[in-house]
Protein backbone atom coordinates (compact mmCIF):
# COMPACT_ATOMS: atom_id res chain seq x y z
CA UNK A 1 0.00 0.00 0.00
CA UNK A 2 1.44 3.54 -0.87
CA UNK A 3 2.46 5.62 2.34
CA UNK A 4 0.30 8.24 0.48
CA UNK A 5 -3.04 8.10 1.65
CA UNK A 6 -3.82 11.97 1.53
CA UNK A 7 -3.14 14.69 -0.71
CA UNK A 8 -3.18 17.76 -0.10
CA UNK A 9 -3.16 20.75 -2.31
CA UNK A 10 -2.84 24.47 -1.98
CA UNK A 11 -5.70 26.35 -4.17
CA UNK A 12 -6.82 29.84 -4.97
CA UNK A 13 -8.12 29.02 -8.35
CA UNK A 14 -4.79 30.76 -10.21
CA UNK A 15 -3.18 29.20 -12.69
CA UNK A 16 -0.63 27.81 -10.72
CA UNK A 17 -2.89 26.04 -7.91
CA UNK A 18 -5.20 24.44 -11.06
CA UNK A 19 -1.80 23.24 -12.70
CA UNK A 20 -0.63 21.82 -8.77
CA UNK A 21 -4.16 20.47 -8.35
CA UNK A 22 -4.05 18.44 -11.65
CA UNK A 23 -0.69 17.05 -11.14
CA UNK A 24 -2.36 16.11 -7.40
CA UNK A 25 -5.09 13.95 -8.63
CA UNK A 26 -3.07 12.34 -11.73
CA UNK A 27 -1.06 11.15 -8.71
CA UNK A 28 -3.84 9.97 -6.83
CA UNK A 29 -5.29 7.73 -9.54
CA UNK A 30 -2.01 6.19 -9.25
CA UNK A 31 -2.06 5.98 -5.64
CA UNK A 32 -5.70 5.36 -5.18
CA UNK A 33 -5.52 8.26 -2.44
CA UNK A 34 -7.41 11.12 -1.99
CA UNK A 35 -7.37 15.11 -2.49
CA UNK A 36 -8.30 17.71 -0.29
CA UNK A 37 -8.06 21.20 -1.80
CA UNK A 38 -7.09 23.70 0.98
CA UNK A 39 -8.08 27.29 0.40
CA UNK A 40 -7.13 29.69 3.35
CA UNK A 41 -9.26 31.95 4.19
CA UNK A 42 -7.06 35.31 5.02
CA UNK A 43 -8.56 38.19 6.47
CA UNK A 44 -10.25 40.34 4.12
CA UNK A 45 -12.45 36.47 2.62
CA UNK A 46 -15.48 36.96 4.72
CA UNK A 47 -17.58 38.89 2.29
CA UNK A 48 -17.72 36.80 -0.32
CA UNK A 49 -17.89 33.21 1.15
CA UNK A 50 -20.70 31.81 -0.01
CA UNK A 51 -19.00 32.80 -4.23
CA UNK A 52 -15.65 30.76 -2.69
CA UNK A 53 -17.42 27.75 -1.34
CA UNK A 54 -18.88 27.57 -4.74
CA UNK A 55 -16.18 27.46 -6.19
CA UNK A 56 -14.37 25.27 -4.64
CA UNK A 57 -16.39 22.69 -4.84
CA UNK A 58 -17.44 22.85 -9.00
CA UNK A 59 -13.30 23.27 -9.38
CA UNK A 60 -12.74 20.25 -7.10
CA UNK A 61 -15.64 18.19 -9.40
CA UNK A 62 -13.99 19.50 -12.33
CA UNK A 63 -10.86 18.24 -11.59
CA UNK A 64 -11.43 15.11 -10.73
CA UNK A 65 -13.95 14.45 -13.54
CA UNK A 66 -11.21 15.62 -15.65
CA UNK A 67 -8.43 13.15 -14.45
CA UNK A 68 -10.84 10.56 -13.61
CA UNK A 69 -10.12 10.28 -9.93
CA UNK A 70 -13.11 8.93 -8.10
CA UNK A 71 -15.05 12.27 -6.70
CA UNK A 72 -15.75 10.73 -3.73
CA UNK A 73 -12.09 10.86 -3.04
CA UNK A 74 -11.99 14.57 -3.76
CA UNK A 75 -13.09 17.22 -1.26
CA UNK A 76 -11.80 20.64 -0.25
CA UNK A 77 -11.34 22.31 2.85
CA UNK A 78 -11.35 26.07 3.76
CA UNK A 79 -9.01 27.01 6.26
CA UNK A 80 -8.27 30.11 8.77
CA UNK A 81 -4.97 31.84 7.90
CA UNK A 82 -2.56 32.69 5.15
CA UNK A 83 -1.96 30.07 3.13
CA UNK A 84 1.59 29.10 4.31
CA UNK A 85 -0.24 28.68 7.70
CA UNK A 86 -2.93 26.71 6.63
CA UNK A 87 -0.94 24.45 4.57
CA UNK A 88 1.68 23.97 7.51
CA UNK A 89 -1.32 22.84 9.15
CA UNK A 90 -2.48 20.29 6.65
CA UNK A 91 -0.42 17.28 7.96
CA UNK A 92 -2.66 17.33 10.95
CA UNK A 93 -6.36 16.69 11.31
CA UNK A 94 -8.33 16.73 10.08
CA UNK A 95 -6.69 16.90 7.19
CA UNK A 96 -4.23 14.63 7.91
CA UNK A 97 -2.38 14.79 4.71
CA UNK A 98 0.67 12.64 3.60
CA UNK A 99 1.98 14.56 1.06
CA UNK A 100 1.69 18.18 0.38
CA UNK A 101 1.31 20.14 -3.21
CA UNK A 102 1.52 23.71 -4.59
CA UNK A 103 1.83 25.65 -7.72
CA UNK A 104 4.97 27.39 -7.72
CA UNK A 105 3.10 31.03 -8.32
CA UNK A 106 -0.62 31.64 -6.56
CA UNK A 107 -2.78 34.96 -7.19
CA UNK A 108 0.23 36.99 -5.33
CA UNK A 109 2.69 38.69 -6.97
CA UNK A 110 5.26 36.81 -5.26
CA UNK A 111 7.85 36.89 -8.38
CA UNK A 112 9.95 39.69 -6.73
CA UNK A 113 9.76 38.27 -3.03
CA UNK A 114 11.16 34.53 -2.79
CA UNK A 115 11.58 34.46 0.66
CA UNK A 116 7.77 35.64 1.17
CA UNK A 117 6.39 33.18 -1.56
CA UNK A 118 3.93 30.10 -0.24
CA UNK A 119 6.04 27.43 -1.79
CA UNK A 120 9.59 28.67 -0.48
CA UNK A 121 8.29 29.40 2.87
CA UNK A 122 6.23 25.83 2.64
CA UNK A 123 10.06 24.73 1.80
CA UNK A 124 11.69 25.64 4.58
CA UNK A 125 9.30 24.88 7.23
CA UNK A 126 6.56 21.66 6.06
CA UNK A 127 7.37 18.71 8.65
CA UNK A 128 5.47 16.85 5.50
CA UNK A 129 6.75 15.76 1.92
CA UNK A 130 6.04 18.74 -0.23
CA UNK A 131 5.73 19.14 -3.98
CA UNK A 132 5.96 22.48 -5.83
CA UNK A 133 4.56 21.69 -9.52
CA UNK A 134 5.89 24.70 -11.90
CA UNK A 135 3.51 27.00 -13.02
CA UNK A 136 3.50 27.24 -16.91
CA UNK A 137 3.77 30.33 -18.99
CA UNK A 138 0.25 32.31 -18.67
CA UNK A 139 -2.00 30.97 -21.36
CA UNK A 140 -0.14 27.43 -22.06
CA UNK A 141 -2.10 25.74 -19.62
CA UNK A 142 -3.38 22.21 -21.09
CA UNK A 143 -0.51 22.31 -23.45
CA UNK A 144 1.32 19.78 -21.32
CA UNK B 1 -3.25 64.29 35.64
CA UNK B 2 -0.87 61.31 34.47
CA UNK B 3 0.99 62.18 31.30
CA UNK B 4 0.25 60.75 28.12
CA UNK B 5 2.92 60.06 25.32
CA UNK B 6 1.78 59.65 21.52
CA UNK B 7 4.43 57.94 19.35
CA UNK B 8 3.29 59.32 15.64
CA UNK B 9 0.69 60.46 14.66
CA UNK B 10 1.75 58.30 11.97
CA UNK B 11 -1.54 57.68 9.51
CA UNK B 12 1.18 56.64 6.51
CA UNK B 13 -0.60 58.22 3.42
CA UNK B 14 1.65 56.72 0.94
CA UNK B 15 0.59 53.57 2.19
CA UNK B 16 -2.66 52.30 1.45
CA UNK B 17 -4.93 50.68 -1.78
CA UNK B 18 -8.18 52.17 -2.61
CA UNK B 19 -10.99 49.52 -0.56
CA UNK B 20 -8.47 47.95 1.99
CA UNK B 21 -9.76 48.37 5.33
CA UNK B 22 -6.31 49.05 6.99
CA UNK B 23 -6.04 52.37 5.71
CA UNK B 24 -5.11 55.97 6.96
CA UNK B 25 -8.03 57.01 8.65
CA UNK B 26 -7.58 54.36 10.86
CA UNK B 27 -4.69 56.46 12.81
CA UNK B 28 -7.15 59.60 12.17
CA UNK B 29 -9.85 58.71 14.30
CA UNK B 30 -7.52 57.01 16.87
CA UNK B 31 -6.37 60.47 16.78
CA UNK B 32 -9.88 61.92 17.29
CA UNK B 33 -10.25 59.59 20.04
CA UNK B 34 -6.94 60.75 21.70
CA UNK B 35 -8.52 64.53 20.65
CA UNK B 36 -11.86 63.84 22.70
CA UNK B 37 -9.72 63.87 26.33
CA UNK B 38 -8.85 67.56 25.80
CA UNK B 39 -5.09 66.68 27.31
CA UNK B 40 -3.44 69.97 26.27
CA UNK B 41 0.05 70.26 27.99
CA UNK B 42 -0.72 66.42 29.23
CA UNK B 43 -0.18 65.17 26.05
CA UNK B 44 3.29 64.72 24.24
CA UNK B 45 3.63 63.56 20.63
CA UNK B 46 6.64 61.56 19.40
CA UNK B 47 7.65 60.65 15.96
CA UNK B 48 11.17 59.73 16.43
CA UNK B 49 13.18 58.28 13.23
CA UNK B 50 12.55 55.10 11.42
CA UNK B 51 13.72 51.87 13.02
CA UNK B 52 17.62 50.67 11.72
CA UNK B 53 18.02 47.54 10.27
CA UNK B 54 19.93 46.49 13.42
CA UNK B 55 16.73 47.67 15.46
CA UNK B 56 14.65 45.66 13.59
CA UNK B 57 16.86 42.64 12.69
CA UNK B 58 16.65 41.66 16.92
CA UNK B 59 13.14 40.01 15.15
CA UNK B 60 13.36 40.02 11.69
CA UNK B 61 15.79 38.11 9.60
CA UNK B 62 17.88 40.30 7.43
CA UNK B 63 17.29 38.89 4.46
CA UNK B 64 13.48 39.10 5.05
CA UNK B 65 14.26 42.68 5.29
CA UNK B 66 16.45 43.25 2.37
CA UNK B 67 13.66 41.23 0.09
CA UNK B 68 10.88 43.56 1.10
CA UNK B 69 12.97 46.62 1.14
CA UNK B 70 13.86 45.80 -2.65
CA UNK B 71 10.12 44.59 -3.22
CA UNK B 72 8.72 48.00 -2.49
CA UNK B 73 11.08 49.71 -4.37
CA UNK B 74 10.43 47.93 -7.28
CA UNK B 75 7.02 49.00 -7.12
CA UNK B 76 5.29 46.59 -4.52
CA UNK B 77 2.38 44.51 -4.88
CA UNK B 78 0.58 41.80 -3.26
CA UNK B 79 2.50 40.26 -0.13
CA UNK B 80 -0.17 37.96 0.54
CA UNK B 81 -3.59 37.91 -0.32
CA UNK B 82 -4.36 40.37 2.18
CA UNK B 83 -1.32 42.27 2.43
CA UNK B 84 -0.31 44.74 -0.15
CA UNK B 85 2.91 47.28 -0.42
CA UNK B 86 3.24 50.52 -2.24
CA UNK B 87 6.45 51.99 -3.17
CA UNK B 88 6.88 53.69 0.02
CA UNK B 89 5.42 50.93 2.74
CA UNK B 90 8.71 49.89 4.15
CA UNK B 91 9.78 53.53 4.48
CA UNK B 92 6.44 54.00 6.31
CA UNK B 93 6.84 50.36 8.48
CA UNK B 94 10.07 51.58 9.38
CA UNK B 95 8.54 54.76 10.28
CA UNK B 96 5.74 53.31 12.27
CA UNK B 97 8.16 50.74 14.63
CA UNK B 98 11.20 53.88 15.15
CA UNK B 99 7.65 55.85 16.79
CA UNK B 100 7.33 52.57 18.85
CA UNK B 101 10.79 52.73 20.05
CA UNK B 102 10.64 56.58 20.67
CA UNK B 103 7.00 56.46 22.71
CA UNK B 104 8.72 53.51 24.85
CA UNK B 105 12.20 55.48 25.28
CA UNK B 106 9.93 59.04 26.18
CA UNK B 107 8.00 57.35 28.56
CA UNK B 108 11.37 55.17 30.17
CA UNK B 109 12.54 58.96 30.45
CA UNK B 110 9.62 60.55 32.25
CA UNK B 111 9.31 57.92 34.60
CA UNK B 112 5.63 58.32 34.60
CA UNK B 113 2.24 58.40 32.63
CA UNK B 114 1.14 56.31 29.45
CA UNK B 115 2.24 55.73 25.99
CA UNK B 116 0.06 55.09 22.78
CA UNK B 117 1.43 54.24 19.63
CA UNK B 118 -0.69 55.75 16.67
CA UNK B 119 0.84 54.41 13.71
CA UNK B 120 0.70 52.11 10.82
CA UNK B 121 1.13 49.74 9.32
CA UNK B 122 -0.14 47.63 12.35
CA UNK B 123 1.96 45.10 13.12
CA UNK B 124 1.21 41.77 15.24
CA UNK B 125 0.74 39.17 12.79
CA UNK B 126 4.27 39.85 10.78
CA UNK B 127 6.63 36.96 12.26
CA UNK B 128 10.41 37.38 11.51
CA UNK B 129 10.54 36.35 8.19
CA UNK B 130 7.33 37.62 6.38
CA UNK B 131 4.46 39.41 5.85
CA UNK B 132 1.16 38.53 6.61
CA UNK B 133 -2.34 39.99 7.78
CA UNK B 134 -1.62 43.69 6.61
CA UNK B 135 1.62 43.85 8.58
CA UNK B 136 4.69 44.33 7.27
CA UNK B 137 7.07 44.63 10.67
CA UNK B 138 6.36 43.88 13.40
CA UNK B 139 6.19 46.91 15.94
CA UNK B 140 5.64 45.85 19.32
CA UNK B 141 8.62 43.04 19.02
CA UNK B 142 10.66 45.46 18.26
CA UNK B 143 10.10 47.55 21.02
CA UNK B 144 9.97 44.80 22.66
CA UNK B 145 12.83 43.43 21.83
CA UNK B 146 14.42 46.75 22.59
CA UNK B 147 13.75 46.46 26.52
CA UNK B 148 14.73 42.85 26.35
CA UNK B 149 17.88 43.94 25.56
CA UNK B 150 18.14 46.38 27.80
CA UNK B 151 17.45 43.30 30.27
CA UNK B 152 13.83 44.25 31.28
CA UNK B 153 11.10 41.37 31.38
CA UNK B 154 8.04 42.26 29.20
CA UNK B 155 4.77 41.31 29.42
CA UNK B 156 2.84 41.70 25.94
CA UNK B 157 -1.24 41.41 26.48
CA UNK B 158 -2.73 41.76 23.03
CA UNK B 159 -6.49 42.11 22.77
CA UNK B 160 -6.71 42.38 19.28
CA UNK B 161 -9.65 40.10 17.92
CA UNK B 162 -7.23 38.02 15.76
CA UNK B 163 -4.18 36.01 16.91
CA UNK B 164 -1.17 37.82 17.26
CA UNK B 165 0.63 35.26 15.91
CA UNK B 166 3.70 37.27 14.79
CA UNK B 167 4.60 38.33 18.26
CA UNK B 168 3.91 35.00 19.33
CA UNK B 169 6.48 32.87 16.67
CA UNK B 170 9.29 35.76 17.78
CA UNK B 171 9.34 35.23 21.45
CA UNK B 172 8.33 31.27 21.49
CA UNK B 173 10.73 30.55 22.91
CA UNK B 174 12.42 33.86 24.91
CA UNK B 175 12.15 33.48 28.78
CA UNK B 176 12.55 37.35 28.61
CA UNK B 177 8.90 37.80 27.23
CA UNK B 178 5.50 36.79 28.03
CA UNK B 179 2.75 36.57 25.15
CA UNK B 180 -0.65 36.82 26.24
CA UNK B 181 -3.54 36.53 23.35
CA UNK B 182 -7.14 37.04 23.48
CA UNK B 183 -8.98 36.69 20.64
CA UNK B 184 -11.93 35.06 18.38
CA UNK B 185 -11.40 31.70 17.59
CA UNK B 186 -12.08 30.25 15.18
CA UNK B 187 -11.07 33.14 13.36
CA UNK B 188 -7.93 34.47 11.11
CA UNK B 189 -5.02 33.41 11.18
CA UNK B 190 -6.04 30.15 12.54
CA UNK B 191 -3.40 29.66 15.52
CA UNK B 192 -3.72 30.85 18.89
CA UNK B 193 -5.04 27.31 20.41
CA UNK B 194 -4.54 27.61 24.26
CA UNK B 195 -2.48 24.60 24.14
CA UNK B 196 -0.16 26.88 22.26
CA UNK B 197 2.25 27.79 25.54
CA UNK B 198 5.77 28.36 24.65
CA UNK B 199 9.02 26.91 23.47
CA UNK B 200 10.82 24.74 25.73
CA UNK B 201 13.12 27.54 26.95
CA UNK B 202 9.76 29.55 27.94
CA UNK B 203 7.68 26.76 28.64
CA UNK B 204 4.07 28.73 30.15
CA UNK B 205 5.27 32.41 28.87
CA UNK B 206 2.85 31.93 25.85
CA UNK B 207 -1.03 32.47 27.06
CA UNK B 208 -3.42 32.08 24.54
CA UNK B 209 -7.37 33.10 24.80
CA UNK B 210 -9.33 31.23 22.27
CA UNK B 211 -12.70 32.95 22.86
CA UNK B 212 -16.01 31.58 20.91
CA UNK B 213 -17.85 34.35 18.41
CA UNK B 214 -20.26 36.47 19.90
CA UNK B 215 -18.25 36.40 23.44
CA UNK B 216 -18.87 40.03 25.79
CA UNK B 217 -16.10 41.28 27.80
CA UNK B 218 -16.66 39.64 30.86
CA UNK B 219 -15.43 36.55 28.93
CA UNK B 220 -12.20 38.81 28.21
CA UNK B 221 -11.43 39.81 31.91
CA UNK B 222 -12.45 36.29 32.75
CA UNK B 223 -9.72 34.61 30.63
CA UNK B 224 -7.23 37.10 31.66
CA UNK B 225 -8.22 36.60 35.43
CA UNK B 226 -8.00 32.54 34.80
CA UNK B 227 -5.47 32.01 32.34
CA UNK B 228 -3.09 34.12 31.92
CA UNK B 229 -3.10 35.98 36.06
CA UNK B 230 -1.11 33.15 37.40
CA UNK B 231 1.78 33.20 34.38
CA UNK B 232 2.03 37.00 34.76
CA UNK B 233 2.26 36.74 38.67
CA UNK B 234 5.57 34.35 38.55
CA UNK B 235 7.11 36.38 35.51
CA UNK B 236 7.05 39.55 37.20
CA UNK B 237 7.29 41.94 34.35
CA UNK B 238 9.46 45.01 34.49
CA UNK B 239 7.00 46.45 31.38
CA UNK B 240 3.65 45.41 30.12
CA UNK B 241 3.11 46.56 26.32
CA UNK B 242 -0.62 46.13 24.64
CA UNK B 243 -1.35 45.21 21.24
CA UNK B 244 -4.05 47.17 21.30
CA UNK B 245 -6.67 46.39 18.09
CA UNK B 246 -10.26 47.65 18.70
CA UNK B 247 -11.64 44.77 16.06
CA UNK B 248 -13.24 43.13 19.13
CA UNK B 249 -15.81 45.91 19.18
CA UNK B 250 -19.05 44.97 18.56
CA UNK B 251 -19.71 47.02 15.54
CA UNK B 252 -16.32 46.25 14.16
CA UNK B 253 -16.56 44.65 10.17
CA UNK B 254 -13.66 41.89 10.55
CA UNK B 255 -15.23 39.64 13.25
CA UNK B 256 -17.82 38.84 15.60
CA UNK B 257 -16.68 39.64 19.09
CA UNK B 258 -19.25 41.46 21.24
CA UNK B 259 -17.14 44.19 23.52
CA UNK B 260 -17.82 48.04 24.00
CA UNK B 261 -15.64 50.61 24.20
CA UNK B 262 -16.51 50.43 28.16
CA UNK B 263 -15.16 46.95 28.16
CA UNK B 264 -11.68 48.44 26.51
CA UNK B 265 -11.23 50.89 29.30
CA UNK B 266 -11.85 48.06 31.78
CA UNK B 267 -8.85 46.05 30.01
CA UNK B 268 -7.21 49.26 30.19
CA UNK B 269 -7.26 49.39 34.08
CA UNK B 270 -6.42 45.67 34.04
CA UNK B 271 -2.94 46.13 32.26
CA UNK B 272 -2.19 49.07 34.16
CA UNK B 273 -2.50 47.18 37.22
CA UNK B 274 0.14 44.73 35.90
CA UNK B 275 2.36 47.34 35.23
CA UNK B 276 5.10 47.12 37.97
CA UNK B 277 5.18 51.28 38.69
CA UNK B 278 3.94 53.97 36.52
CA UNK B 279 5.59 54.74 33.18
CA UNK B 280 6.03 51.19 32.30
CA UNK B 281 2.96 51.07 29.98
CA UNK B 282 2.64 51.31 26.49
CA UNK B 283 -0.27 50.87 23.98
CA UNK B 284 0.10 49.81 20.37
CA UNK B 285 -2.63 50.79 17.72
CA UNK B 286 -3.19 47.45 15.77
CA UNK B 287 -6.17 46.49 14.33
CA UNK B 288 -9.89 48.17 14.47
CA UNK B 289 -11.61 49.20 11.19
CA UNK B 290 -15.08 50.55 12.48
CA UNK B 291 -13.87 54.10 12.65
CA UNK B 292 -16.45 55.61 15.20
CA UNK B 293 -15.69 52.40 17.25
CA UNK B 294 -12.22 52.86 16.77
CA UNK B 295 -12.44 56.72 17.92
CA UNK B 296 -14.43 56.16 21.04
CA UNK B 297 -12.53 53.02 22.52
CA UNK B 298 -9.35 54.50 22.15
CA UNK B 299 -10.69 57.51 24.06
CA UNK B 300 -12.11 55.49 26.16
CA UNK B 301 -9.05 53.66 27.12
CA UNK B 302 -6.73 56.27 27.48
CA UNK B 303 -9.23 58.09 29.69
CA UNK B 304 -9.22 55.12 31.89
CA UNK B 305 -5.66 55.26 31.94
CA UNK B 306 -5.54 59.07 32.46
CA UNK B 307 -7.99 59.45 35.02
CA UNK B 308 -10.59 61.90 32.45
CA UNK B 309 -14.02 61.12 33.44
CA UNK B 310 -15.97 60.69 30.33
CA UNK B 311 -18.94 58.91 29.27
CA UNK B 312 -18.30 55.72 27.84
CA UNK B 313 -20.60 53.16 26.32
CA UNK B 314 -21.21 50.01 29.36
CA UNK B 315 -19.00 47.40 29.75
CA UNK B 316 -20.48 43.74 28.21
CA UNK B 317 -21.25 40.43 29.64
CA UNK B 318 -24.02 37.47 29.34
CA UNK B 319 -21.96 34.85 26.63
CA UNK B 320 -20.79 32.65 29.15
CA UNK B 321 -17.82 30.90 30.62
CA UNK B 322 -17.61 28.14 28.30
CA UNK B 323 -15.19 29.10 26.15
CA UNK B 324 -12.32 30.36 28.93
CA UNK B 325 -13.07 26.98 31.10
CA UNK B 326 -12.04 25.04 28.06
CA UNK B 327 -9.18 27.16 27.75
CA UNK B 328 -7.92 26.54 31.41
CA UNK B 329 -8.58 22.90 30.85
CA UNK B 330 -6.52 22.59 27.60
CA UNK B 331 -3.78 24.55 29.08
CA UNK B 332 -3.66 22.58 32.02
CA UNK B 333 -3.76 19.65 30.43
CA UNK B 334 -0.67 20.42 27.47
CA UNK B 335 1.30 21.87 30.77
CA UNK B 336 1.28 18.93 32.61
CA UNK B 337 2.13 16.72 29.88
CA UNK B 338 4.98 19.22 28.74
CA UNK B 339 6.07 19.61 32.47
CA UNK B 340 6.10 15.98 32.36
CA UNK B 341 8.27 15.40 29.50
CA UNK B 342 10.93 17.91 30.53
CA UNK B 343 11.30 16.20 33.76
CA UNK B 344 12.25 12.98 32.22
CA UNK B 345 14.42 14.72 29.43
CA UNK B 346 15.63 17.45 30.97
CA UNK B 347 14.53 19.74 28.10
CA UNK B 348 11.98 21.42 30.47
CA UNK B 349 12.75 24.86 32.18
Amino acid sequence: MSPVRTIAVGYDGSLGARTAARWALDLAVQLDAQVVLVHARGMLGRTDEERLLADLAESALALATATGLDPAKTRWHVSQGDPCSALLRAGAPPISADLIVVGSRGHRNDAGLPLGSTSHQLAEHSAVPLVIVPTPVAGSEGAT
Amino acid sequence: MTKLIVGGPLAAPEHQRAGHPERPSRVEAAMAGVDDLHLGSDLEAVVGTPATLEQLSRVHSSAYLSELGAFCRSGGGDLDPDTYATPASFDAARAAVGAGLAAVDALAAAGEGVAFVAARPPGHHAPGDRAMGFCLLNNIAVAAAELVARGERVLIVDWDVHHGNGTQEVFWDDPSVLFVSTHQWPLYPGTGAATEVGGPHALGLTVNVPLDPGSTGDSVRAGLDELAAPAIDAFDPTWVLVSAGFDAHRADPMADLALSSGDFADLALVVRDLAPRPGRLALFLEGGYDLEAVRGSVGAVLGALLGVRRAVEQPTSGSGAASVARAVAERAAVLARLSDAGRTTGTGP
